[in-house]
């Protein structure tokens, strides 16, 4: 700003300012941060600030007397025609927002207001143009724009809620999933998108929020304006302030139902095709003995052996029989015991299968060391623990026929605030299982005792403390003077939770 | 698939072939010559054994083997004129044991008996091989398996 003495328009007056006014107004204009520029009628620039230098990079003594279209875009030359002409009809242009060019060539969003000068007369002999860069607004704007379309159009639910639980946002996904509208939603509380009996849930997930943990992947249930249930993950985030101040959260809920079902199906698929694997081993195992009874019956018919001859074919063909129906309650009984749970000690359970065992513990020359520390009784169908506790006591002495030892401990586990429950630690001195077979060992029908194992026992173990809630796992090592096994059963105290949906992953086997 | 192999058994307390028991071999060794000669296997004892007693008793010379290799050597000897085997055994299965025997003596007649579903696969591998083998399904009556054993006779 080297001119001075420039007349200044105001509201259409011409007024004839004093020094002290201009050199007031010329350091406004010098210190501002937007680009003061003036121009004549034919669009020469004649001054030229220091925003305008920042602004457009040129310096005053390169551009003052060059025309304005140097600022202006090749193809934008024409809004130049325009603004002059309603410059000359004594118009001003607000806040037009357009595109300039830097002296380097690069293009910018800019916004412009463009006021007639008039001389002393009021003739208008030129035009002051102000302007603003806008790049930094316009990219956060696209930013916000470009993240709420991306909201929008996520087939995610979105929704944001204060401290209170109260929905403040609202997206189409959320729509979607959960059939309110934004408009009869937001501004009321999230239990209405909570089952009655997972309400509780609620308090949890604002305790967490307020303490500024994020929740991820939190598979549950919600209700939708229908009713229906819909299950979904939800990954919920505290929302900050400037401050960092947690002030509401954001939610995500994904709908999780076709992927429950699928894997309901697989599940049903694998008990279907286990069944189907059972009943071909159980026909094989019963049909064997059922033909070797009509040969024999057969036989006694037709006569002409011994006395001692008959009665030797008829207590073989009673044996057999007494086999098949071993095998039908081992592998079809249990499924019979739909009898109420009871409270009791486990001990009490334990200690009725080592007195069942207790003559081949005997001759296997086994020493028993059993530790109870079940203070507490645990509701459990009784039959079946015992078959649980049966399976695997019998299995330790059979990886022990000349001598040994039987470790047994029974001890509470786990936090009192999820119920706990009692952990059955057994472990045998025994010859311990093959790394290659630890994998197989609670499979149907797979055994590596030969002849002497069904194979079943501790597929049954699993069936069993899985309907408890519970887990069971086997851990084993063969390595010589160090070999044996363990099992180790956990049963929780309350089973209720988890009865429907006992997870095959959480019981494992691994070699020690 | 390990389970079907037929190993897994309740032999410790309901032993498969009580050791009291004698199941008679009469009648092997007169005048065999002049008898049908029939094979037997079955990893099942006493079922291979009562059955040999019974065929024994209408008439056949018969002889036991509890696994498919045994049967081969058996077979190597005793030349049978039929071969009545169980499919599922531990190592060589009745119908590989069946194809083998069929391709070193094509005039052996054979019935196969099983106890179970899951051998399917088996037959279909022998079928794709030329061979079809008629099949009982366990457990047979007697008077079933000697019906099954002249049919057989009169192809």
């Amino acid at each position: 700003m080297t001119q001075t003495g420039i007349p200044i328009g105001v509201v259409g007056k011409t007024t004839v300012l004093t020094d002290a006014s201009k050199n007031f107004l010329l350091a406004i204009i010098a210190s501002s941060d937007d680009a003061i520029i003036s121009k004549d009628l034919n669009g020469i620039i004649s001054t030229w600030n220091e925003g305008a230098r920042r602004v457009f990079g040129y310096e005053p003594e390169e551009i003052i007397g060059q025309p304005i279209l140097r600022l202006i875009p090749e193809d934008l030359h024409h809004e130049e025609d325009d603004i002059l002409a309603n410059i000359r009809a004594g118009k001003r242009i607000d806040h037009f927002e357009t595109t300039r060019v830097r002296k380097n060539g690069e293009r910018f969003p800019i916004s412009v207001t463009i006021s007639p000068i008039r001389d002393e007369s009021g003739t208008i002999i030129g035009a002051s143009k102000i302007a603003r860069d806008i790049s930094d607004r316009r990219r956060a704007d696209e930013n916000r724009f470009r993240l709420a379309a991306i909201v929008d159009s996520a087939d995610d639910a979105i929704i944001g809620k204060d401290l209170n639980g109260i929905i403040t946002s609202w997206n189409a996904g959320a729509q979607r999933l959960f059939g309110y509208q934004g408009e009869e939603i937001i501004g009321q509380s999230i239990l209405r998108l909570i089952p009655e009996n997972l309400r509780h849930e609620e308090a949890e997930i604002l305790r967490k929020i307020r303490a500024g943990e994020k929740i991820e992947h939190y598979e549950t249930t919600r209700v939708s304006k229908s009713g229906d249930l819909r299950e979904v993950s939800i990954t919920i985030s505290p929302i900050r302030n400037i401050g960092g101040e947690v002030v509401g959260a954001s939610k995500i809920a994904r709908d999780i139902s076709d992927r429950k079902k699928v894997e309901r199906l697989a599940i049903e698929a694998e008990k279907i095709a286990t069944t189907g694997r059972m009943a071909a081993a159980i026909a094989h195992e019963i049909n064997n003995p059922l033909a070797s009874v009509l040969n024999l019956i057969f036989l006694v018919r037709q006569g002409g052996l011994s006395k001692e001859d008959t009665q030797s074919y008829l207590a073989t063909a009673e044996s057999e029989l007494e086999r098949v129906s071993h095998i039908a309650r081992q592998t079809l009984g249990y499924y019979r015991d739909t009898g109420a749970p009871s409270e009791v000690h486990l001990r009490d359970l334990m200690d009725n299968v080592l007195s069942v065992y207790k003559s081949k513990l005997l001759s296997h020359k086994i020493v028993v060391d059993a530790k109870y520390n079940d203070l507490r009784e645990i509701k459990v169908h009784a039959g079946e623990i015992v078959q649980v506790f049966s399976n695997v006591v019998s299995n330790a002495i059979d990886a022990m026929p000349h001598e040994g030892r039987l470790t047994i401990s029974i001890a509470p586990l786990g936090k009192a605030e999820d119920g706990g429950g009692l952990q059955i630690a057994v472990t045998d001195s025994g010859i311990g299982i093959r790394r290659e077979d630890l994998g197989r060992v609670f499979e149907p029908f797979f055994t590596t005792k030969g002849n002497l194992g069904t194979g079943i026992g501790l597929w049954v173990a699993r069936q069993l403390v899985e309907r408890h809630g519970g887990r069971i796992s086997l851990s084993s090592s063969t390595r010589p003077d160090d070999s044996g096994t363990n099992v180790t059963v956990y049963l929780p105290f309350s089973s209720q939770s988890k009865l429907t949906q006992a997870n095959g992953s959480d019981s494992g086997t691994e070699a020690r | 698939m390990e389970f079907f192999g037929g190993t897994s058994c309740l032999a410790e307390r309901y032993p498969r072939y009580p050791p009291g028991l004698h199941i008679s071999e009469s009648g092997s060794e007169d005048a065999s010559g002049a008898r049908p000669r029939i094979l037997v296997v079955d990893d099942e004892r006493l079922l291979a054994d009562t059955t040999a007693a019974i065929l024994r008793r209408a008439g056949f010379n018969a002889k036991t083997a509890y696994e498919g290799f045994g049967a081969l050597e058996v077979t190597a000897s005793f030349r049978p004129n039929y071969l009545l085997t169980d499919i599922m055994m531990p190592g060589m299965n009745g119908v590989d044991l069946a194809v083998a025997i069929k391709k070193m003596y094509p005039g052996t007649k054979i019935l196969l008996f099983s106890g179970q579903a899951g051998i399917t696969d088996i037959l279909e591998g022998s079928k794709a091989e030329g061979f079809e083998f008629p099949l009982l399904a366990k457990p047979v009556h007697p008077s079933k398996l000697l019906e099954g054993l002249r049919s057989l006779q009169n192809d």
